[in-house]
């Protein structure tokens, strides 16, 4: 059989979904006896210029880690696109934005100035901005132009799998390697490497009413570990987020905060959460529930933490 | 000069608020076209995301009317609706949507002439403050993106 | 002049690009590092409660 032809490319992303294909462990050596890898930056020495010189849709597979964040995101999403005969989406920020698109809560302005001008540990005494373009007697450089806003993978070209996590789990990205040389590939538009139940659905936590008096921050209580983190009042989107990663962070005694995306059916992540805590509230006065929603700190930015750039608002309207 | 006339999307309880619509009808009192109702059998069905969508596909205002508490005839429907909204209204806030877009009202079948005047008060607000911009999106601009 | 450009560095975590000029007999000129990339947690993690902060700047770099 011929070896399939492999790329894996980050955009605006962390390394951490390259790392996650890594840990794999030895499949990794499985990878390689099927797999040529045509493109990873991370590990392998290919330049822009070779991936611009394959013929169109001659990589098998392209994972594609990271959101579009500049305009170099976008050329190379485009790019592996036409390269690539199967496009998918690999991890939060390609699906979703993920932790980039918290950004879409601020300013582009806001945040150059922050980065480049007032962070203390900044030496910047002429006040320069990066630029798209400088030039330097007869040399010219260019930079990519910083977005307004962080986009998902599938707002800039069509996308044919969606992988979420943060990162998706070793286990989940191998059952969707299987899939993927076994060629039975499920229609394209799917969400692979998950589960159609919540995360609550695995999270092996004792599940009572859910009813819930107040709600706490991580400092404030020690949460047991066998009853539902929800029920004890610390904010968990376990309702409406995806089962596939086995409750990993339950399993730390912490929190989910959404990454695997939301529930088939559920059209946004954040605003669907809000509905699941209005009904949870074990307070009917208006005033006293009030008082109780009050406590929960940074709602916003907890809600939509991996899903901002889905969200139906895709980002804060700014003044 | 133009005045703005902005659309106005209404989630409206069957029992109370929509019946307190109709006697506005009836009862001939007038408020500004602006207003499109959608009937809900209750507040308790409203999904923040009904909301969002709302705003996301060119709603300059929300109003989430239904009967006042104790009067829901599912019991509790609307003090689901009650605490959406206060949530709600904290995370639009960071999303940067005005307070006065957004309003929850108890109106009940009795009640036509508040169910006008909610209106027309409504989209005076609103009205006052103009477009809810999609273009304001923090992101539009980006024009290499938009195909 | 000769340019010689090395895009992506590749085996990092992260993105970078090595710009290098050549004169004409054939030294290096000038070199210029660039890192076409930019998140900006610095400022999204404004307004985020400081205990998840642990949480969400693990995303700077996950290698
Ligand atoms: S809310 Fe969280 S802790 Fe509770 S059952 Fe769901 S995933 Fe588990
Ligand atoms: S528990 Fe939630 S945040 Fe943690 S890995 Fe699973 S889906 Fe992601
Ligand atoms: S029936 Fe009117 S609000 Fe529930």
């Amino acid at each position: 059989m011929r070896k399939l032809r492999l790329a894996s490319y980050w955009a605006s992303a962390c390394g951490g979904c390259d790392v996650a294909i890594l840990d794999t462990n030895e499949h990794i050596l499985d990878i390689a006896a099927v797999a040529d890898i045509v493109f990873w930056p991370v590990a392998v020495d290919f330049k822009y210029s070779d991936v611009e010189a394959y013929d169109d849709r001659s990589i098998d597979v392209c994972l594609f880690h990271g959101a579009v964040r500049n305009s170099e995101n976008e050329h190379l999403a485009r790019l592996l696109r036409q390269k690539s005969e199967v496009l998918v989406a690999f991890g939060s920020c390609a699906v979703s934005g993920g932790i980039p698109a918290l950004a879409n809560f601020k300013r582009r302005e806001d945040i150059l100035n922050r980065v480049y001008r007032e962070s203390p540990s900044t030496e910047n005494p002429e006040s320069v901005l990066p630029q798209p373009h400088f030039t330097a007697g007869d040399i010219t450089l260019d930079l990519p132009d910083f977005y307004r806003r962080v986009y998902a993978l599938d707002d800039i070209v069509p996308v044919d799998y969606y992988l979420p996590g943060c990162p998706p789990t070793p286990e989940r990205i191998w059952e969707v390697f299987e899939v993927i040389v076994s060629g039975q590939l499920p229609p394209a538009g799917s969400t692979v490497g998950v589960a159609d139940h919540s995360l609550c659905h695995e999270c092996s936590r004792v599940k009572k009413e859910k009813k819930v008096k107040t709600f706490y921050r991580p400092h404030e209580i020690i949460p047991d570990r066998e009853n539902c983190l929800l029920e004890q009042g610390l904010i968990c989107l376990g309702p409406v987020t995806r089962g596939g990663c086995g409750a990993r962070c339950i399993a730390a005694n912490m929190a989910c905060r959404g990454c695997y995306g939301p529930m088939p059916g559920i059209i946004d992540q954040g605003a669907k959460f809000i509905s699941t805590l209005g009904s949870i509230i074990d307070e009917d006065r208006v005033e006293d529930a009030g008082a109780v929603i009050d406590r929960i700190v940074d709602p916003a930015g907890t809600f939509f933490r991996f899903s901002m750039a889905k969200s139906l608002l895709k980002g804060a309207r700014q003044p | 000069m133009d005045v703005f006339e902005p659309k106005i999307i209404g989630f409206l309880c069957n029992w109370c608020s929509y019946a307190g619509a109709d006697l506005a009808g009836v009862s001939r009192l007038q408020y500004p076209p602006n207003f499109r109702a959608i009937r809900l059998m209750c507040t308790g069905r409203i999904d923040p995301t009904f909301v969002f969508k709302a705003l996301a596909e060119g709603a300059d205002g929300v109003l989430i009317a239904g009967c006042h508490p104790g009067d829901c005839h599912y019991t509790e429907g609307n003090l689901n609706a009650a605490r959406r909204y206060h949530l709600m209204m904290k995370v639009l806030e960071d999303f940067g949507v005005e307070r006065g877009r957004v309003r929850l009202e108890w109106i009940s079948a009795a009640e036509g002439p508040l169910f006008a005047k909610v209106i027309r008060d409504f989209t005076e607000i609103v009205r006052a403050l103009g477009p809810f911009n999609q273009a304001a999106e923090s992101g539009a601009g980006d024009t290499v993106c938009a195909s | 002049m000769k340019r010689v450009t090395i895009d992506p560095i590749t085996r990092l975590e992260g993105h970078g690009k090595i710009e290098i000029f050549l004169n004409d007999d054939g030294s290096v000129e000038d070199v210029y590092f660039q890192i076409p990339e930019l998140r900006g947690f610095e400022k999204f993690v404004e307004g985020r409660p400081i205990e998840e902060v642990p949480r969400i700047v693990t995303r700077i770099c996950g290698v």
